[in-house]
């Protein structure tokens, strides 16, 4: 028999669990470990609640975006970012992580998924470098 | 030059410098192992599309797959780690096009590597490109003369060709190629070399020969050389090929030489087995035939309407002990319009070039021989198969008729007529001079061993002698009788002269 894939169990976890009560999901996941445990993949379990994780976060309308700043964000700012990436994403939801970095020298770097929002200096600066270069 | 200068220029470019905030797609590294980088994210990739690295260098996507991109690291792949950021650049790879590298050595990116400076060019193409349709062709109709006469005589090539020499090693192939670089010399021709996987020795050594024939007016050698990864030796190629497009669009006639493509299989098979394709036979991948029909596709004779010029192509195959049933080189023979067969045996007994001229063959050519050689030619080539036929035969015994010794006697003088020096390529007109010689008879009281001496001094009493029939040749392509009786009388006066 193929084996079957981290993302083809999660989705079948996903889909075998979402919209049971509490009583039916202790059954469902109790099922689930079996079967990870009998397909040999517990020591990807990790990868497997990784998957689990984006699978629910795409179906609840869920955004997470991690973004670095030079100084901490006011709350103003983190409200217009969250509209912006509610608007951009048509999400419902954001899960907004947040991180200092002094080596960015200023602004904003929002990544989301595999998309990355630069707007650094430290960015534009190296972008005028390559300029500068290139001219 | 002031301070002063210095900064205001440099406000200056500064200020033409705009910069917008953009969402870009990145990916980062997960591993990264013999010039193969697996990348996670990158969401939007394209196939073949080109991705940087941090340190600057670029790979190419290959493989698309669920969550992962397979990538090909085009350069020095020791510097990147696992975690880098990986960033799409939104192009297909292509290569600079300049009129500018003619002459010069370029990498199979289409940088030069040979140490006269940087290229100034704005131009690129990319090195995938589909292949000139239908409706834009045209079926080959003028020749390349490559100046040897085996091949112009009886395996002759058109211009829009594909055209295999293949053979063993050290059967003189590469040596056929580059006697017909030499030879385009002012026959309005771009020739591009294509070294695939050569010693960086072999590559140097033959630079330096087309240098001093005055070949590297007109040609550009592109190189993936054996120390390099076998990315480039993969795409170098289509690189060389994408520079020969840049002058056909212009118009003009290009010759590309693929040296050799049994080795850009051998480098694209590499490629597939570290990406974990399935291997198939010979452990190359299902698309191997795919890979040569697409390049040798690109060659091509354009229509007026569409620009003209032409790509003609020759690639080269080594065979493995005169193995030509094996993969790559049953795929190669069936995609282009005929081959051109070197042997060991022929070479080691003295006929070089080795072509083997009962297994070449040349499907489109013929139609592009002038009509003069044509018409020298026809008979030639039933001497040599009616030659073949009997020398076997003959080996066993010793009492054979008039017809048969005389007929044996022909073949030895074609066998003769047709072998060549190397770097030594002979003009159209001399070769139809020498096999009207030999085809009609007149070089069949010659004694063998002087056939060499007595074409050379034949050839050089007739461009003196013969003046009506050169001209005739050059200009209409055909002899009138008129010329053709010119040229009968100088060939006994020249006889004469030598049995004196």
């Amino acid at each position: 028999m193929a084996t079957i894939s981290i993302n083809n169990l999660a989705r079948a976890i996903y889909e075998s669990s979402h919209d049971k009560d509490e009583a039916e999901l202790d059954a469902v996941m109790k099922n689930a470990v079996n079967i990870i445990s009998k397909k040999h993949l517990l020591s990807k379990s990790k990868e497997i609640i990784n998957q689990l994780e984006k699978i629910a976060d795409k179906n609840n309308g869920v955004i997470r975006a991690k973004i670095s700043s030079k100084i901490k964000l006011e709350q103003k700012a983190i409200t217009e970012i969250e509209d912006f990436i509610k608007k951009r994403y048509k999400a419902q939801n954001t899960v907004l992580e947040f991180q200092i970095n002094e080596k960015l020298l200023g602004g904003i770097k929002i990544e989301i998924g595999d998309e990355i929002i630069d707007t650094t200096l430290k960015n534009k600066i190296k972008k005028l470098q390559n300029y500068l270069i290139t001219k | 030059m002031t301070k002063n200068y210095i900064v205001e220029n440099l406000k200056k470019q500064i200020e033409n410098f705009k910069d917008e905030a953009k969402a870009e797609k990145v990916g980062h590294v997960i591993e990264v192992f013999d010039g193969i980088a697996k990348i996670s994210g990158l969401s939007d990739i394209k196939a073949s599309e080109m991705v940087s690295f941090p340190n600057g260098e670029t790979g190419v996507a290959l493989n698309l797959e669920e969550d992962s991109v397979g990538v090909i690291i085009l350069g020095d792949f020791s510097k990147i780690r696992e975690g880098d950021e990986v960033k799409a650049i939104g192009q297909i790879l292509s290569v600079p096009v300049s009129d500018l590298q003619i002459g010069r050595v370029l990498n199979a990116l289409g940088e030069p590597i040979d140490g006269k400076g940087k290229i100034k060019t704005d131009k690129s193409n990319p090195i995938e490109k589909v292949a000139p349709g239908v409706i834009t062709r045209q079926s080959v109709n003028q020749a390349v003369q490559t100046g040897i006469k085996a091949i112009d005589t009886l395996i002759p090539i058109g211009r829009g060709q594909r055209e295999l020499i293949i053979g063993d090693r050290q059967t003189g192939k590469t040596a056929i190629a580059i006697d017909a670089i030499l030879n385009q010399k002012g026959q309005d021709m771009i020739c591009v070399y294509v070294s695939i996987g050569q010693k960086d020795s072999k590559l140097r050594k033959l630079q330096t020969r087309l240098e001093e024939g005055g070949a590297m007016d007109y040609t550009i050698i592109v190189s993936a050389g054996s120390s390099e990864s076998s990315a480039l030796s993969y795409i170098a190629p289509y690189t060389g090929v994408s520079i020969a497009e840049y002058f056909m669009d212009q118009g003009k006639d290009v010759l590309i030489i693929y040296d050799d493509l049994s080795k850009h299989a051998v480098a694209y098979r590499e490629i597939s087995l570290l990406l974990r394709r399935p291997p198939g036979r010979e452990a190359f991948p299902g698309d191997v035939f795919y890979l040569h029909s697409r390049l040798l596709e690109r060659a091509c004779r354009r229509n007026k309407e569409y620009g003209g010029g032409s790509i003609t192509a020759l690639p080269i195959i080594e065979t493995q002990s005169g193995d030509v049933s094996a993969y790559i080189p049953t795929n190669v023979i069936s995609i282009t319009d005929g081959q051109i067969f070197l042997e060991t045996d022929l070479f080691y007994k003295g006929i070089r070039p080795a072509v083997n001229v009962g297994l070449s063959v040349s499907r489109v050519g013929s139609s592009a021989q002038i009509k003069a050689m044509k018409k020298v030619s026809g008979t030639l080539k039933l001497d040599l198969a009616q030659f073949r036929e009997l020398e076997a035969f003959s080996q066993f015994g010793s009492d054979l008729d008039e017809g048969t010794k005389s007929q044996l006697e022909r073949g030895k003088r074609a066998v003769e007529v047709l072998k060549q020096p190397q770097y030594a390529p002979v003009k159209t007109e001399d070769q139809v001079v020498v096999l009207y010689a030999l085809t009609k008879g007149h070089m069949d009281d010659i004694a063998v061993d002087s056939i060499k001496s007595f074409e050379e001094g034949l050839t050089e009493y007739a461009r003196r002698n013969a003046k009506t029939f050169y001209k005739e040749v050059i200009d209409t392509k055909m002899w009138s009788d008129e010329g053709e009786a010119e040229l009968v009388k100088t060939i006994t006066e020249f006889k004469q002269s030598i049995q004196k």
